[in-house]
């Protein structure tokens, strides 16, 4: 199936190409989280899309062109990139409560000071987000960015080559865990209702 | 469906990952349960700044660039 590659510039403008490239954006930024290293990101995307284009044939048209790339880009990071990524082998979340944000915003003093839960959501910053995704541990990490990118749970299993099961615990945790994280730091900066409106305990 | 049934499928249900009988079910419950509603709403809140926060990066122009120089290079010469 190489025969076409030879010395191939295309001869009509490559659909394929444009696709491919329209998602550079969400491919880098995946990659950006998953290595937590411009670097190695940029490194990982490249060999993606090198890969992406010798195997084109392999790619059946009309199907999601998005999900093939990033199974690409996944498989590409576990088989180079997992066992150096830069971090502590850290593989497990420490004591995940089962708390909703809801019930911990209102166990807290938040609720008691009468701010809406929401406007705690608005006061998390987007650096502050984006820190917390990296704080956590790869697989989890994996998963999150995989499903804001838009996959199904059965996509996410897919690429990671886990269990849908898996993908769902893991999902479910590490939210909580960025939940926690972000609230406290909402409620630590002041920003939180907590802070603006004291009030006395025990109603 | 109970309260615990319900917020099992917390997730599940925000990410349109269950069945139409399940959504159905959750639906009915979320209806009738002053207490899970506002549990779902507030989540689904978090996840959209959650998702909103995370698919913001764009890949800088330096490396787009660099990008789909070497990508081509490829292309044509291959290797």
């Amino acid at each position: 199936m190489a025969a076409e590659r030879a010395d191939g510039v295309p001869a009509a403008p490559d659909i394929f190409e444009r696709e491919a490239l329209s998602y550079l954006d969400a491919l880098y930024r995946t990659g950006l989280r998953m290595t937590r290293s411009e670097a190695d990101a940029e490194d990982l995307v490249q060999e993606t899309y090198i890969r992406a284009f010798r195997h084109r044939d392999q790619f059946t048209p009309g199907t999601n062109l998005k999900a093939w790339l990033f199974r690409i880009l996944t498989n590409t990071f576990i088989n180079s990139y997992r066992k150096r990524a830069s971090q502590p082998q850290t593989t497990e979340l420490g004591g995940v409560e089962e708390t909703t944000l809801y019930h911990r915003m209102a166990q807290g003093p938040a609720s008691s000071a009468g701010q809406p839960e929401h406007e705690v959501i608005d006061s998390m910053v987007d650096s502050e987000i984006k820190e917390a995704l990296d704080e956590l541990p790869e697989r989890f990490r994996s998963v999150v960015v995989l499903d804001v990118e838009g996959f199904s749970y059965k996509e996410i299993a897919e690429m990671l080559d886990i269990p849908i099961g898996t993908v769902m615990s893991r999902l479910h945790r590490a939210r909580r865990s960025l939940q926690r994280r972000l609230y406290d730091l909402a409620r630590d900066r002041g920003i939180a209702a907590a802070r603006a409106m004291p009030r006395p305990e025990g109603a | 469906m109970d309260c615990s049934d319900c917020l099992e499928r917390l997730h599940p249900y925000l990410d349109r990952e269950l069945s139409e009988r399940e959504l159905d079910e959750v639906r009915v419950h979320l209806d009738e349960c002053g207490g899970c509603e506002p549990v779902f709403v507030l989540e689904r809140v978090f996840l959209e700044r959650l998702r909103g926060s995370a698919t913001s990066d764009v890949c800088p122009d330096e490396v787009r660039e660099r990008l789909i120089l070497r990508i081509r290079q490829d292309a044509r010469g291959g290797s």
